[in-house]
């Protein structure tokens, strides 16, 4: 997956990715990475969770904005069937940032 | 009997993530050089996105990606990004898809995406979504990092993406 990631990005296209498995991510240095510790098969959560797989994705979207350093893995701090995505905060969106309408 | 121990293998992996970590930490990567930087260059609402997964989805009419290579199938699919939900299947024996099977967005958030695009956070998608397998070994990484990845890259170039998520099983 971070060999496709980085040739897209060798291209000229900025990425990001989700990682499920950090210690493979780190071998293989894709340019941005969100890291989740979620079981293989749910990069953006759980089935009809509609509110978690959205903050998931938010937060990938929201590190093209936000990782100015190539090869940076941002920790989401989401705990598998435990965190309450109504009430979440996200390290990537402080609340009221309109971080989709800047760039960096 | 291989496809019951693949099944007790893959709700291993799933459940256990230190057997995750075990395997990557022997795995021979491919080595490499440096990390490739692209910087953004206009605001997400402005972006054409692009949607990449490792996921093993396809069409039903596709070919579905080969289990019975040890390596891997190192090809990849493309299919219209608005292709509704009855259309796409999985063929991916090395991760449990009962979930993505349940709801896509698990490991494909086609739907979610869509609603950020209509409320304005994301500028718009390309036209096209490529999948491949992420389940890769032995000479097969060098194809997927020679011709697959290249291929994929370049055909993302010329959809007009702006910037391009990739997502795992």
């Amino acid at each position: 997956m971070g060999l496709v990631q980085r040739a897209i990005e060798e291209r000229g296209i900025p990425t990001v990715g989700v990682s499920l498995q950090r210690t493979a991510t780190e071998a293989v240095r894709p340019p941005r990475t969100v890291f989740l510790r979620y079981p293989f098969g749910h990069p953006f959560g759980r089935p009809g969770a509609v509110a978690e797989q959205r903050h998931i994705l938010l937060d990938a979207l929201a590190a093209l904005v936000k990782i100015c350093v190539p090869g940076e893995i941002v920790d989401l701090p989401y705990r598998w069937r435990r965190t309450d995505f109504a009430a979440a905060a996200s390290p990537l969106r402080p609340p009221g940032e309109r971080w989709w309408s800047r760039v960096a | 009997m291989t496809g019951l121990l693949n099944r007790i293998l893959v709700q291993a992996f799933k459940h256990l993530p230190w057997l995750g970590e075990a395997w990557a930490r022997r795995y021979p990567f491919l080595r490499v050089a440096g990390i490739p930087w692209a910087p953004l260059r206009k605001p997400l609402a402005e972006c054409r996105l692009a949607l990449v997964t490792t996921a093993g989805v396809h069409l039903t009419n596709q070919p579905p990606f080969n289990m019975v290579e040890p390596e891997g199938d190192p090809t990849y699919r493309a299919f219209p990004v608005d292709t509704t939900r009855e259309l796409l299947t999985i063929t991916h024996d090395y991760y449990d898809h009962t979930a993505a099977e349940r709801d896509l967005n698990v490991v494909l958030p086609l739907e979610r995406v869509r609603e950020l695009v209509g409320e304005g956070i994301v500028g718009g998608l390309t036209a096209t979504c490529y999948s491949l397998m992420g389940h890769i070994d032995g000479r097969h990484v060098a194809t997927l990092a020679s011709r697959t990845a290249p291929e994929v890259a370049g055909r993302l170039m010329a959809d007009g993406a702006d910037v391009v998520l990739v997502a795992p099983a």
